[in-house]
C-alpha cells in the first residue's frame, strides 16, 4: 500500500527584490520574480513500511523534498499524496512559541498535528516523561537548552504514534540517554511498520537503518535503490570524501566522551608490543592490536565496539565491529569493560593510516562515543607491490602448486 | 457574448465572497482549540513580568481613556447640546475605537510575530489573522460592558456585548487584508499608525458629528468607522441613526470579504519563504 506518492514534483524558489512584488504577481499574474529551481521534477512512489534515506550533498534537494511531503512547503508543480498521519521534525524547535511554557507548546504543537485536547491529556505524561524535563514544563521554552528544545520537539512530534515520520538529520537528537531512546523509539516505529523518511550526511546510519536510499543531487534523483547500493554509488561520488565503510562521519575532535550510556573510556594501539599514536607498522610482518575500553550503563544492553582504519584520504580501507562479528561482549557488574582487536601480520600496504575507534549500542548502529584518529600507522613495506592491501593468495604454476617467494605473502590459502 | 463575461465576472465574485464569508467561521470552528491556547497566552503574555499583571489589560485601555476625557473635558472644556453627557457619549464610542485600532494594528503585524510557528511546520496560517482580533476583544468586551452598564444601565451592557462582538466579525475581512499586506507590503506598517490617527480625528469619537465644519461632514459619509460609531451611539444611548448608517459599513464589509479572502489564500504558500 502506498503510503507517499509524488507525481512530477517540482521546486522552485523564488526571489524578489521587494517583498511587495510577490502580492504583485500574486494579482497581476505578472512575473516579477528570478527563480532558482531546488528539486526538479521528480516521480516517487513509497510504500507504507518502508524507511527511505535520503543523501546527497549540501544543495542537493533533501530538506527541499521532505519539507515539501511534510506540507510546510507548496510544490512549484505536480502533486503530493499523503496517507495517514504525518509527524515531521524539520528544525530545531520548530513549531514551538517561546514565549509558552514547555506545557502550552506541547498542547499546541498536538493541536497543530490535529490531536484532540482529551487526547493530549492521556498522552501528556507520556510526552513529559519521555523527554523527562516534568520540573522544566511550565517554564518559557525560550529559557530551554537547545538540548531540551530537541527533546521536547521530539516527544511531542512522535508522541501521537504517527503513520509517517519524517526526519531532518535528527536521527537520534539530544545527547547521552535521551539520543538512545529517541533512537529506540525510531527503531520501534521502523519495527511497527511505520513508514520513516529522514536525510542524514551519516552513510553508516542510513545503511543500517534503511530499506531504501534515495540519492540527490542538485535537485535531480541520481539514483534510488537498495541501501548498499546507492550508499556505496554516492560513496564513490564523495570521492576522498567518502565514509561509506562504517564510519559514522562527523568530524571529531581528537577525544570525544559522550556521557550518559556509555563512553570509551581507553583506546590504545600496539604495534609488536610497541604502544603509542604514531606507529610504524611493517606490512605482512608487525602484528596490530587495538585495546579499547569502556563504560556504560549497566542497565543497557553491551554495547558493541566498531573500528574503522582510513586512508590518508579519508576513504575507509577497513572496519570491523563486535556486532558485525556476532560477538556479545560480557561487561563487569558497574558497566565497564575492555576488548581487544588484533590483526596479525598486518596486510595493508605502504601508506599511511587512521585508526578510529567508535562505541555502538548493541545493535552497532547508534552511535555512543567514538575517539577518531586514535593512532597513525606508517605502514612500510619490503617489496614492490601496489594498492592497499595484499590479499592472501595461491601461485600455481603450471598446474602445481608454487611457494611464495615474497616475504609479505605468506602462502595462504583464499578464504 | 458581451454579456456573459460580466455575469461570470459576478457570479465569480458572489462566490468569493460566500468562501469570505464562511471561511474564516470554518477556520475559528476547526482550530478553535489552537485559537484558544494562542489567545490564551496572548492575553498573558502581553502582561507577563508586570507588577500588576492582568490588572493592566484593565488599566491600559482606561488610562488612554482617561488622558482623552482630561483633555477634552477638563483642558478644552468641550461641551456637547444634547441629552447624553459628553463623557458617556465619549466613552461610547472611544472604547470600540481602542479595540478596532489595536486590532487592525496588530494584524499588520501578526505574521510575522508568530513566524516561529509555521516557518517550517505545517500549521493553519488562517488562523493568525483572528488573533488579534479575538484576543482584543476578550480584552476590551468586558471592560465595554461594564462601562456601559455603569453609564445606561444593565441594557446597555448586553447590548454592548452584541456590539463588540458584531465589530469583530465587521473587522475579518480587514484582519485578512491587512495581515497579508503587513507580510509584503513592508512600507504599511511605517504609515499605519498615522492612518489610525487620521481616522480618529475623522471619526466623530472625540466631538459629535454636528461639530464639524460644513465643508467636512461630507467625508463622514465615506468613513465607515463614522457610521459604525453612530450605530453604537444609537443603540447605547438612542441618538439618531440612519439607514446609510447601517448600509454603507455592511456594504463595504460585503464587497470586501471575496477579496480579503482571496488575496490571503493566493499569498499564503509565499508567506513562509517572505519571512
Amino acid at each position: 500500500m502506498t503510503a507517499i506518492l509524488l507525481h512530477n514534483v517540482a521546486k522552485s524558489y523564488r526571489s524578489y527584490d521587494h517583498p511587495w512584488e510577490t502580492l504583485w504577481e500574486v494579482f497581476t499574474k505578472t512575473r516579477c520574480h528570478r527563480e532558482w529551481t531546488a528539486l526538479h521534477p521528480l516521480s516517487l512512489e513509497i510504500a507504507h513500511g518502508e524507511v527511505v534515506g535520503i543523501v546527497g550533498t549540501n544543495g542537493a534537494g533533501k530538506s527541499t523534498l521532505l519539507k515539501l511531503i511534510a506540507g510546510t512547503l507548496t510544490p512549484s508543480a505536480g502533486d503530493i499524496r499523503v496517507n495517514g498521519h504525518v509527524a515531521a521534525l524539520l528544525e530545531l524547535g520548530a513549531g514551538f512559541h517561546p514565549d509558552m511554557t514547555g506545557r502550552e507548546n506541547v498542547y499546541l504543537g498536538a493541536s497543530v498535528m490535529g490531536l484532540s485536547s482529551e487526547r493530549v491529556d492521556r498522552l501528556y505524561d507520556g510526552i513529559v516523561e519521555f523527554a523527562g524535563l516534568g520540573e522544566f514544563m511550565d517554564q518559557p521554552v525560550k529559557t530551554y537548552s537547545s538540548g531540551m528544545y530537541m527533546r521536547l520537539a521530539f516527544a511531542v512530534a512522535t508522541a501521537a504514534d504517527p503513520d509517517v515520520l519524517i526526519l531532518d538529520e535528527a536521527l537520534s537528537v539530544g545527547d547521552g540517554a535521551f539520543a538512545r531512546k529517541s533512537f529506540e523509539r525510531i527503531i520501534g516505529y521502523k519495527d511497527a511498520g511505520k513508514t520513516i523518511l529522514f536525510c542524514s550526511h551519516s552513510l553508516y546510519q542510513v545503511e543500517a537503518i534503511c530499506s531504501r536510499v534515495l540519492w540527490l543531487d542538485h535537485g535531480r534523483l541520481v539514483m534510488d535503490g537498495e541501501p548498499a547500493r546507492v550508499v556505496s554509488a554516492y560513496a564513490e561520488f564523495l570521492g576522498g570524501g567518502g565514509e561509506g565503510c562504517g564510519t559514522p562521519d562527523q568530524p571529531a575532535p581528537a577525544a570525544v566522551a559522550g556521557s550518559g550510556v556509555g563512553r570509551l573510556t581507553k583506546v590504545e594501539v600496539e604495534a609488536d608490543g610497541v604502544e603509542g599514536r604514531k606507529l610504524t607498522v611493517r606490512s605482512g610482518q608487525t602484528d596490530l592490536t587495538v585495546a579499547v575500553g569502556f563504560a556504560s550503563d549497566p542497565a543497557l544492553p553491551p554495547p558493541s565496539v566498531g573500528l574503522t582504519i582510513t586512508g590518508s584520504n579519508g576513504w575507509a580501507v577497513t572496519s570491523a565491529s563486535t556486532s558485525n562479528d556476532g560477538l556479545t561482549i560480557s561487561r563487569r557488574p558497574d558497566g565497564s569493560g575492555e576488548v581487544e582487536l588484533s590483526f596479525p601480520r598486518f596486510p595493508l600496504l605502504k601508506g599511511a593510516y587512521w585508526v578510529n575507534v567508535f562505541l555502538l549500542c548493541e545493535q552497532g548502529i547508534h552511535l555512543y562515543d567514538r575517539i577518531e584518529h586514535a593512532a597513525e600507522l606508517e605502514v612500510v613495506q619490503d617489496g614492490l607491490e601496489q594498492g592497499v592491501v595484499s590479499l592472501p593468495r595461491r601461485w600455481s604454476v603450471n598446474g602445481a602448486p608454487a611457494s611464495a617467494v615474497s616475504p609479505t605473502v605468506p602462502t595462504v590459502a583464499a578464504r | 457574448m458581451s454579456g456573459v463575461a460580466p455575469i461570470q465576472r459576478f457570479s465569480r465574485f458572489g462566490a468569493m465572497t460566500w468562501a469570505g464569508l464562511l471561511g474564516p467561521f470554518r477556520v475559528l470552528a476547526r482550530e478553535r482549540q489552537l485559537l484558544g491556547l494562542l489567545v490564551r497566552r496572548d492575553i498573558i503574555g502581553r502582561t507577563r513580568g508586570t507588577v500588576l499583571g492582568w490588572v493592566w489589560m484593565l488599566a491600559q485601555p482606561a488610562l488612554q481613556v482617561v488622558a482623552f476625557w482630561f483633555l477634552l473635558d477638563f483642558v478644552l472644556r468641550l461641551r456637547v447640546p444634547g441629552k447624553v453627557a459628553f463623557i458617556d457619549y465619549f466613552l461610547t464610542a472611544m472604547l470600540p475605537w481602542l479595540f478596532i485600532s489595536d486590532t487592525l494594528n496588530r494584524c499588520l503585524s501578526v505574521l510575522t510575530e508568530f513566524s516561529s510557528l509555521y516557518k517550517r511546520t505545517v500549521f493553519p496560517l488562517k488562523v493568525l489573522p483572528l488573533l488579534p482580533g479575538l484576543s482584543g476583544c476578550l480584552v476590551y468586551t468586558p471592560i465595554y460592558a461594564a462601562t456601559m452598564g455603569l453609564l445606561a444601565g444593565p441594557g446597555a451592557a448586553v447590548q454592548a456585548v452584541l456590539l463588540m462582538t458584531g465589530l469583530l466579525v465587521l473587522l475579518m475581512p480587514a484582519c485578512y487584508l491587512l495581515a497579508v499586506l503587513g507580510c509584503f507590503v513592508k512600507d504599511l506598517r511605517q504609515a499605519f499608525p498615522f492612518t489610525l490617527n487620521m481616522l480618529l480625528y475623522l471619526t466623530p469619537i472625540l466631538y459629535l458629528p454636528e461639530m464639524l465644519p460644513q465643508e467636512f461632514r461630507e467625508l463622514l459619509v465615506v468613513n465607515p468607522l463614522a457610521d459604525v460609531m453612530a450605530v453604537f451611539e444609537s443603540w447605547i444611548h438612542g441618538l439618531p441613526v440612519t439607514a446609510g448608517n447601517f448600509i454603507r459599513p455592511l456594504l463595504l464589509w460585503l464587497l470586501s470579504l471575496g477579496p480579503a479572502w482571496v488575496l490571503f489564500h493566493r499569498g499564503e504558500p509565499h508567506i513562509r519563504e517572505a519571512v
